[in-house]
């Protein structure tokens, strides 16, 4: 059997009374764009730099490709990384911050050329290297900083935030950046972000990070459609919750009571049991919208129309569920309903209960 | 903005003639100094009765003044060599280092700036005594390195709290030691707050009186020192030389701490 390639095993870090990382559990493939997505304080920077070895965790280890990294020191690590910060070397030009690890390594010079007309290539800045780091914009400084951290071929490229200082539509394009020179490296990618979209566009895999730990790791739609926890299910794509009381819970289902609703197998996260109390989530997206009161059969819940908002290809209709809840429904613009509704109108949601989920507080 | 000159009407002239004033009364003295230096008069008459460069032929023919001037600058040198090594030193500790009581320690390290001269110089002069130091030029050294060492911390203390430590970072993990990166990539970056650690060093050593009049012995003076004694015997066109190039001296390495910020902005 292959070994992975890289482990992330119980990793804990304390700082004093506060723990940052509570403990982390993971394992990268070769190759893979993994990406941490979770607030600030969730963990997830506090683990790249443990990667980086800037900071030594209080317990737990790192092994790439089976041997420990932590004893090594930074500089020893072979371990690319873009940082949040435009960390170019100010008194260098372009081509020296690139050939800047290869000088450490005392490579020669005909060969420190190559890779960097190489590197600045792949970056797309041929024509750049005799610019300094001040007459360069954001996007092309952390364009550099890209070349530079895999000018010497790294097998694990961190990147720390690296496009929170673009405006969004710079971001975006270097986005398409990031993946294009992803799939034309091949290395293996840890990318921290709090962007859900940022991590939906470029990751193989999502860890969500929540308080020191990995609440769940999945492919984007793996997320989307199947929430482990409430926590992920706010913080990948949209979702409101309403209060609800479980009449019934077998086999991970549950049948649940909503004001004079009664919803029958919704999938069940968490210790539910009949009687107790749990949060219906709900996609605005997938939510249907039909004027009126008393709908027949399925999984309806009445409501009452509090606004509506047109958003071009999309209108957004914001509503109060019977229990006061807000939630809210996006349809398509030109939609039937939507067109004949006006504020105040008492409107039946319509959903597939096995695309809802319950979550229980545990 | 609030306060627009354009816009100040008949105020801008008494702005301006405030201004004139001020610096007037700040350069006079500087000029009179070197107009009396050129002047003919033996007396020091203003304004001149005529012009010469003989109290400048004096001073270069006298060994004693120059030899004063050169103990001035050997010791300004090895001050400023010094208090810029311990000063980077310090600086790391200072701004890098996570400890309790960093900033009093920072703030004591200051204290020299606003400690009366006199009272230090007694001090030292009384410690000195004791382990023979007085009329040394190790004396004279850790002397000024006392009141330059303040400068020096303040301007890389500043430098280096505006340089980015992730920048030091990303050296590292391109694979050069920490020591490595510090050399290669953090001092080049701080390099502005370093020259200005120097300069301002060698001007406080190089100027300095009061502290050097209690270093000094018979064979071991420095220029001001010089002047001062010279200044208490007679009454000579050739201080008003000496103190002149004292004064070239200074200004030209201020012109250079300029011209090297504007050349950093642009």
């Amino acid at each position: 059997m292959s070994q992975p390639f890289l482990q992330i095993q119980a990793l804990r870090k304390d700082y004093g009374i506060v723990t940052a990382v509570q403990e982390v559990n993971l394992t990268v493939e070769r190759g893979e764009f993994m990406t941490f997505l979770g607030p600030s304080g969730s963990g997830k920077s506090t683990t790249l730099y443990i990667l980086a070895g800037f900071e030594n965790p209080t317990a737990g280890d790192i092994l790439l490709d089976g041997r420990s990294l932590i004893s090594t020191p930074s500089h020893k690590r072979n371990i690319g990384m873009v940082f949040q910060r435009y960390t170019l070397f100010p008194h260098l030009s372009v081509g020296e911050n690139i050939a800047f690890p290869l000088k450490v390594r005392r490579l020669g010079k005909a060969e420190i050329d190559a890779k960097v007309a190489r590197m600045l290539k792949l970056v797309r800045l041929e024509g750049f290297e005799d610019r300094k780091p001040a007459q360069m914009s954001g996007g092309q400084q952390q364009r550099v900083a890209l070349a530079r951290a895999l000018a010497y071929d790294p097998p694990v490229l961190l990147m720390d935030e690296p496009l929170s200082a673009l405006d969004k539509k710079l971001r975006e394009e270097i986005q398409h950046e990031i993946r294009r020179i992803h799939q034309e490296t091949e290395v293996t990618i840890l990318y921290v972000t709090h962007d859900q979209e940022e991590a939906l566009r470029l990751s193989d895999r999502i860890a969500v990070f929540s308080r020191g730990v990995i609440d769940q790791i999945g492919t984007g739609p793996e997320l989307y459609a199947n929430p482990a926890t409430r926590f992920v299910a706010e913080f990948v794509g949209d979702s409101d919750f309403v209060g609800c009381r479980i009449v019934a819970a077998q086999g991970g289902r549950a049948d649940i009571a909503i004001g004079s609703s009664a919803i029958r197998g919704v999938p069940l996260h968490g210790p539910g049991a009949a009687g107790g109390t749990a949060a219906l989530m709900l996609r605005p997206e997938r939510l249907s919208l039909t004027r009126g009161a008393g709908a027949q059969g399925g999984a309806n819940l009445a409501a009452t129309v509090t606004d509506i908002t047109f958003l071009g290809s999309n209108i957004h209709v914001a509503a109060a569920a019977e229990t006061g809840e807000a939630l809210s429904v996006r349809l398509p613009f030109g939609h039937e309903a939507a067109s004949r509704i006006s504020r105040g109108d008492a409107i039946t949601l319509g959903f597939d209960p096995a695309s809802a989920h319950v979550f229980v507080a545990s | 903005m609030l306060l627009n000159f354009d816009r100040l009407g008949g105020w801008k002239w008494v702005l301006l003639g405030i201004t004139a004033m001020t610096s007037a009364f700040l350069i006079l003295p500087i000029f009179f100094i070197a107009a009396l230096s050129f002047g003919s008069s033996q007396w020091l008459i203003f304004p001149p009765p005529g012009w010469t460069l003989k109290w400048y032929a004096m001073f270069f023919a006298d060994p004693r003044w120059l030899e004063a001037a050169g103990t001035s600058f050997y010791i300004a040198a090895i001050v400023t060599v010094l208090s810029v090594l311990i000063g980077l030193v310090t600086s790391f500790g200072l701004v890098r280092g996570r400890f309790i009581g960093k900033e009093g320690l920072r703030a004591l390290f200051l204290t020299p700036m606003i400690l009366p001269v006199v009272v230090l110089a007694v001090a030292l002069y009384a410690f000195f005594l004791r382990v023979g130091l007085n009329g040394t030029v190790t004396g004279f050294v850790i002397a000024h390195l006392v009141v330059a060492l303040p400068f020096s911390i303040l301007s890389i203390t500043n430098a280096l709290e505006g340089f980015d430590k992730s920048i030091e970072d990303a050296a590292v993990l391109c694979g050069a030691s920490p020591l490595e990166a510090k050399i290669r990539v953090t001092l080049p970056s701080i390099s502005h707050g370093l020259f200005s650690a120097a300069v301002f060093s060698f001007l406080t050593s190089w100027d300095e009186v009061v502290l050097a009049i209690f270093m000094a012995s018979p064979t071991l003076q420095t220029l001001p020192v010089k002047i001062w004694a010279t200044l208490r015997q007679d009454l000579t066109p050739v201080i008003a030389a000496a103190s002149t190039l004292l004064i070239v001296v200074t200004i030209a390495l201020m012109l250079l701490v300029a011209l090297l910020r504007k050349g950093l902005k642009s």
